[in-house]
């Protein structure tokens, strides 16, 4: 099949949408309730095009291609009804940008400063400035919500009930007072998947007391320590320590989705019951040791307690925070010096 | 660090500075000299620097706003100027008409502020004290009307990219007309003093005689150069800000000595006092900043209140926008002679390099040109203050 975009042929296949063609082809639609990994939501009207034919102006993220479409993504009247669109979500969010998580690396923020390039998108005359409003009870305590930055863009809807499967939250309301809510907040497993499509401020998440901005931190990709699926994810670290955890949808094996674990298992990292020191417990404290001390005591005692009881009455347990190779190790040490096939792990648990 | 002077003789090596009150700053002049006769004289600068331009890279271009009034810091608003006329160059970024107006009234109060500080402080070099008081008296009138404006004295950073900062208010109109009306009186209090004193004569005719060739060839620009004898501007030569439209002349000297600078800043006192008239009674109505969304902040009552402006505010702050790649150099006439940017962009809002050509820097490279062999310790001081430096400016 071809399509003609902008005045340059394309070949396409059925099945696609318009959007899917732009957007592999490098032609700019602006987008903002877009999730690839769900099916198209068609909630913000941002997408819309418009194709020969039709009077109307189609949204390229739900319309399919036919052969012989005549489409055009850019023109004066597309970019006004693309205007009227921010306008309608500027009308009612709040003036929290300062003090908003999601500042600086926010769809809205980065759309209006675009198409504010051509002048003001709305007549800040009408209307009374939002102000912030705090956040309500969301299903899980380890995101924030606040209702009155939601732009309704639905992506935590489709998200929870498509790729997630839970079915949590819903839309309730009209009009003004529309909303997300978590209706059915004893199906939430924590995944975070809500809070990581949120395209604004809405969700944050509620686990690291540091934030930054995103000029701020570094962002270091690595691998989830908890189970054996090793699902990839990137780490938000400022000033040392991790203030959250971002993914790429592209990078197998988890293609962006994580668990609770991987999106909010991270306070450990940077927790202050950490040990620094061996501690050894002398008259019914801890007290910190050297190096030379512990290992000592351990190897003499563990020796002790295999000679007088056997292999088998001693026991290792590991922990999936540590490397492999420090695992492995530790797997060996039970296995092949103590004798023992007593070894187990906290992911067991 | 080792000075590349060599005693011969009978002859002294002697520091002048950096901690000196003639020195006009942190300058360590290492004077060679032979009793009082000074043979070589070597300006050894660096004690200011503060690494502006390394600093400027690190910077977005709105940020890099208020380290430019640091550079030659008794004439801030020249500078700013300056640097916005680079960037919005870079840009291609049109300035609206009345914010071209304000900043040629800015850029002339400037000048006679600096000239004010200088004459006060060369006097007093000199040795003449009253000067300082009645200058000083006009200078703060200059300031005060300054932080009418901007809410600032010394460092207003009020010339911004795209216009200027705020609208001038009818008090600071009023202020200026004041000023403006009885300034010549003050002028001819100045020359009373100076101009046919006979100390000041013996000690500034003939004293640091730069002839028309060295002054070329050095390079020199502003007073230094005119007092030569070259009747060069930047105001006239590449106008800017509309300077073709104002009726003013070039005070220029002959001699090129101490005497001659002084008579030229002195009646450039007077230029600029007639620009100002003259800008003052045509002050068109109209924006004072350019409409160019991507690199001008929106008005602050409206960050406050609308979320569109704050959007907006927020990108520009944290440095999201994007300047044109290229390279741009851009140059005025500053109170003391041409203050230049070059500017090399790589796309992004941080400068990639930025170099800051200092007049200050080139004319005090000509001290040893007019003083070896030539004069005494006490003409040092009468050059050295002659060339009017500001170390903010030659160390960067």
């Amino acid at each position: 099949m071809v399509v003609t975009i902008n005045g340059r042929q394309f070949e396409v296949e059925q099945g696609q949408t318009i959007l899917d063609v732009a957007r592999a082809n490098d032609i700019y639609i602006p987008t903002l309730c877009y999730l690839e990994k769900v099916s198209p939501i068609g909630s913000c009207g941002l997408c819309v095009v418009e194709v020969e034919g039709q009077s109307e102006p189609v949204q390229a993220c739900s319309t399919y291609v036919e052969d012989g479409m005549v489409i055009i993504t850019d023109s004066p009247s597309l970019f006004e009804t693309r205007r009227k669109v921010l306008e309608r979500i500027l009308e009612r969010h709040p003036l929290d940008c300062p003090v908003c998580d999601k500042a600086g690396e926010c769809r809205l923020q980065d759309l209006v400063y675009e198409f504010g390039l051509e002048g003001r998108i709305a007549d800040h005359r009408v209307g009374i400035p939002r102000l912030q409003e705090p956040p309500v009870t969301y299903s899980t305590p380890g995101i924030k919500y606040y209702p009155s930055r939601c732009v309704l863009c639905q992506r935590c809807v489709h998200v929870c009930m498509e790729h997630v499967g839970r079915g949590v939250l819903v839309v309730n309301e009209e009009g003004d007072k529309a909303r997300i809510e978590p209706l059915y907040a004893d199906n939430c497993i924590s995944c975070g998947e809500c809070l990581a499509v949120c395209p604004v401020g809405a969700l944050t998440e509620n686990v690291s007391p540091l934030k930054a901005r995103p000029w701020q931190k570094k962002v270091v990709r690595t691998v989830c320590p908890y189970c054996g699926v090793g699902c990839v994810l990137e780490l938000n670290v400022a000033r040392n320590k991790v203030v959250k955890v971002t993914v790429d949808d592209t990078i197998p094996p988890n293609y962006g989705t994580l668990c609770v674990k991987g999106r909010f298992g991270f306070e450990f990292i940077n927790s202050e019951e950490r040990l620094k020191k061996p501690l050894l417990r002398k008259n019914g404290e801890f007290q910190e040791v050297s190096w030379e001390e512990a290992l000592d005591f351990v190897a003499d005692k563990l020796s002790s307690i295999k000679n007088e009881a056997g292999s088998d009455a001693i026991a290792g347990l590991a922990s999936a925070k540590c490397t492999n190779e420090d695992n492995y190790v530790f797997q060996k040490f039970m296995r092949a010096v103590i004798g023992t096939n007593n070894v187990d792990h906290c992911a067991r648990l | 660090m080792t000075v590349p002077l060599e005693k011969v003789g009978e002859e002294m090596i002697l520091n002048m500075g950096p901690q000196h009150p003639a020195t006009h700053g942190v300058l360590r002049l290492v004077l060679q000299l032979e009793g009082e006769v000074v043979k070589r004289v070597v300006p050894m600068i660096g004690y200011l620097h503060r690494g502006i331009e390394k600093l400027c890279e690190e910077r977005t271009y709105i940020q890099n706003l208020v380290l430019t009034d640091r550079l030659d810091y008794t004439a801030a608003m020249s500078n700013n100027l300056s640097y916005a006329l680079a960037v919005e160059r870079l840009c291609g970024i049109e300035v609206p008409e009345r914010a071209q107006v304000i900043r040629v009234i800015m850029a002339e109060l400037s000048r006679i502020a600096a000239h004010l500080l200088w004459i006060g402080t060369y006097a007093l070099d000199i040795g003449a004290i009253t000067p300082f008081f009645y200058c000083f008296r006009e200078r703060e009138k200059v300031l005060d009307m300054f932080e009418m404006i901007s809410g600032q004295r010394i460092t207003p950073s009020y010339i911004c990219i795209g216009g200027v900062r705020k609208d001038i208010t009818p008090e600071f109109l009023e202020a200026l007309k004041s000023f403006t009306d009885t300034f010549e009186t003050y002028i001819l209090d100045y020359e009373a003093l100076l101009t046919k004193n006979p100390i000041w004569l013996s000690r500034t005719r003939d004293v640091a005689v730069l002839s028309r060739e060295e002054a070329i060839n050095w390079g020199t620009t502003g007073p230094v150069l005119r007092a030569s004898g070259v009747q060069f501007d930047f105001r006239k030569a590449t106008p800017y800000c509309g300077y073709e439209n104002y009726e003013f002349e070039i005070p220029y000297g002959t001699n090129g000595d101490c005497y001659d600078r002084y008579r030229v800043r002195m009646e450039e006192l007077r230029q600029s006092n007639r620009i100002i008239k003259q800008a003052m009674a045509n002050l068109p109505d109209g924006p004072i900043l350019a409409d160019v969304p991507y690199v001008v902040m929106p008005d602050k009552s409206d960050v406050l209140t609308d979320i569109e402006a704050l959007i907006k505010h927020f990108k520009i702050a944290s440095g999201a926008f994007q300047i044109p790649k290229g390279e741009v150099y851009s140059s005025i006439e500053n109170p003391k002679g041409e203050l230049g940017f070059y500017i090399v962009s790589d796309g992004s809002s941080r400068p990639y390099r930025m170099r800051i050509k200092s007049s200050c820097f080139v004319n005090l490279s000509t001290l040893p040109v007019m003083i070896e062999g030539r004069h005494m310790v006490a003409d040092v001081v009468a050059a050295v203050g002659s060339i009017d430096i500001v170390l903010g400016e030659v160390d960067r």
